[in-house]
């Protein structure tokens, strides 16, 4: 079998270490390889995972964040994972403050109510904050879970179409938020095709039948 | 671990509270079958030794199947399920804070329930501290089964009917014994009401390690 | 993948000879149990069908301890071998579960006057039934294989678990309220030389044939895995 093996090892600068990475990796959902023999592996700044719809990208993210179990290959991600899918994964029938509050003391993240507070009003969330979830729009739940990138910071982040039901302002907050995040951590943004996120990105693949391959690198 | 443990059950336990329906339609359920049963056999029957208990244990598993059910459909809505697999030990912590939550919701349905049955069937209860005891182990033994075929029939479109054909034969021996407990305690027989509540003890320690240990890693 | 292919010796060597083997055993067992073994003193010639009863309930729970054995296995190691065991012995072992509980009716009702009992041994085989017809279901509902195989691997531990407690249960409940059981009036404790010898051959024949059916049918279950496999690669 040809080989097609794709790695961020030769774009990313000689000692930058893998803060993650799946080696070898194939994924098997419903009797179908959905990924192949793939190699990824995310070092610090912004990766970008780009591929139409169906193309293995959330399957990527869900493998990195052990949600799906690999048919071979390894993976090797440190415990301190924050992993955002398509959808915002907020309990329905609590708050977004209480939803955040439960993710953080989970992590063992210490007391700061403050903290919270702070990132609910930069999400634009001040007013709505103690409505139960289920009572929220699409795009308001979809902010609160994106203030988990503040109150929960990890080594690793992983986005699946994070820019998917944000209006301008709220996108404008993404990435600003991405921006400003500290440069230590790896950030693996999924989506199918953002300009702005490609700018930002240090690293870019495509995903695709089942493989991914590096589009480009910045310098 | 135990700290996320009650985490997570207290999640559950605050989101029961805003959205009761899956409580109110166990707790329903239950008293629905309690008074339907001096209805439809007469009280004369009903107050026989051993049916009442017989009924008790049975509405409460499906009460249990019920509540369980809905408590994972809530995981499901929004995907917050995924939410708490991604975080370190959230596996764990998932299956372990469900039996806590639901066991909770379940003392509640059985305390209703056990109420209705005392009043409606005017029972004379001689011991009713190994009645109590009884009815709260067989309370914590319930969900480790339940809990465990919801999480095996998770997203299968056949769940509704799947989940009592894997828990009623598991659940079997619980049923047995707490039927025989509560109906020794009833009596006033109390080494056969101690001897039960044992066995349902020994049940319960038996599937809920069996349980921690390997239905976290089938949680998808 | 690290596919320790099923060992071909086994189906290219050991099966046939199986095969032989089963279907001489099954007619030995069949000549001794109709025309070698005396009829019983009091039940007659209907008593023989305790030659195909009790190497059948034999077999169900043979075939249930493996199905342990091999979910175990999986959880352990996730080598899919494992899970095609797993599969086979559970559908060898719901057959024969189902012929012990057809075959214990047919027997009780001439002997004992009724079809069924509710006596500890047949409760814990008609659940044990239940059980694994539900696990043959939760695997057919299932799609995805990894899924499919962890999800049958926990209630293939839990079942056979449960075997031993549910008959537990059911004893000291019989026993409790001193139920009247037909059984306990029939314990013979002599039996006859040759009845023994008979029934003796019938579970070795049974169980040469369990092996045969087994190794057949996962060797189908490794062909349709390696076919999957083969689609990804």
């Amino acid at each position: 079998m040809e080989s097609t093996v794709a790695s961020a090892r030769s774009f990313a600068a000689p000692d930058a270490q893998p803060l993650a990475a799946l080696r070898e990796a194939t994924v098997i959902l419903d009797d179908r390889a959905v990924l192949r023999r793939i190699d990824l592996e995310l070092a610090a700044g912004i990766t970008v995972l780009r591929g139409p719809n169906g193309s293995g990208k959330t399957t990527a993210l869900r493998a990195l964040a052990g949600l799906v179990p690999l048919a071979r290959g390894s993976r090797d991600v440190p415990p301190d994972v924050l992993y955002l899918g398509h959808r915002p994964q907020l309990l329905h029938g609590l708050t977004a403050r209480e939803n955040l509050r439960f993710f953080r003391d989970f992590r063992g993240g210490g007391g700061r109510e403050a903290r919270i507070a702070a990132a609910l009003d930069r999400w634009g969330l001040h007013a709505d904050a103690d409505r139960p979830v289920e009572r929220m729009s699409a795009g308001q739940r979809r902010r609160a879970a994106l203030a988990r990138l503040d109150t929960e910071p990890c080594t690793v982040v992983l986005l699946d179409e994070p820019f998917a039901e944000l209006d301008v302002a709220a996108a404008e907050l993404l990435l600003h938020a991405l921006r400003e995040a500290p440069p230590t951590a790896a950030i693996l943004v999924a989506t199918h095709g953002h300009a702005e996120i490609d700018a930002l990105a240090a690293r870019l693949f495509e995903v695709g039948d089942g493989k991914v391959t590096p589009a480009r690198q910045r310098p | 671990m135990l700290r996320r443990v009650l985490l997570v059950a207290g999640r559950e336990a605050r989101a029961d509270r805003r959205q009761a329906d899956g409580l109110v339609a166990a707790i329903t359920f239950m008293a629905v079958l309690v008074l339907l049963l001096s209805l439809v056999v007469g009280p004369h029957v009903a107050r026989e030794r051993g049916v009442a208990p017989a009924l008790f244990w049975v509405a409460l598993l499906f009460a249990a199947v019920i509540t369980a059910q809905r408590s994972f459909e809530r995981e499901l809505a929004d995907d917050a399920l995924d939410g708490v697999l991604a975080l370190p030990g959230g596996r764990d912590a998932l299956y372990a804070g469900k039996l806590l939550a639901i066991a909770g919701s379940l003392a509640a349905v059985a305390l209703i329930g056990g109420l209705l049955q005392l009043v409606f069937l005017d029972l004379d209860v001689a011991l009713p501290g190994h009645l109590a005891i009884a009815a709260a182990l067989g309370v914590a033994a319930l969900p480790p089964i339940v809990v465990l075929d919801v999480v095996l029939t998770l997203r299968l479109r056949a769940r509704a009917a799947l989940v009592p054909i894997l828990a009623l034969p598991v659940l079997l021996p619980q049923l047995v014994a707490g039927t025989n407990a509560v109906t020794a305690a009833i009596a006033g027989d109390e080494p056969t009401a101690v001897a039960w509540s044992l066995l349902i003890l020994a049940f319960g320690v038996i599937y809920t390690v069996l349980g921690l240990t390997i239905v976290p890693t089938a949680i998808e | 993948m690290t596919t320790t292919i099923f060992p071909r010796i086994l189906t290219v060597r050991i099966q046939p000879a199986l095969a032989v083997a089963s279907i001489v055993g099954a007619l030995v067992a069949t000549a001794m149990a109709l025309l070698w073994a005396p009829p019983d003193a009091n039940q007659g010639e209907v008593q023989r069908i305790m030659y195909v009863h009790v190497p059948s309930a034999w077999l169900a729970y043979l075939a249930f301890v493996v199905v342990f054995l091999a979910s175990v296995g999986w959880l352990w190691s996730r080598r899919p071998v494992f899970d095609a065991v797993a599969v086979a012995s559970a559908e060898i072992g719901v057959l024969f579960t189902g012929l012990a509980l057809v075959s214990g009716s047919i027997w009780a009702k001439p002997t004992w006057g009724v079809w069924w009992t509710w006596e500890p041994r047949l409760i814990t085989t008609a659940v044990m039934f239940v059980m694994y017809v539900g696990y043959l279901l939760l695997r057919s509902l299932s799609t995805d294989m990894d899924r499919r195989a962890t999800r049958a691997a926990v209630v293939g531990i839990v079942a056979v678990l449960n075997v031993p407690i549910v008959h537990l249960s059911v004893t000291w409940m019989n026993a409790l309220h001193q139920l009247p059981t037909v059984l306990r009036a029939g314990g013979a404790p002599a039996i006859d030389e040759r009845m023994l010898a008979t029934l003796i051959v019938g579970v070795v024949a049974f169980t040469l044939l369990y092996a045969w059916m087994l190794l057949a049918r996962v060797s189908i279950e490794r062909q349709r895995q390696e076919r999957v496999m083969r689609e990804q690669a």
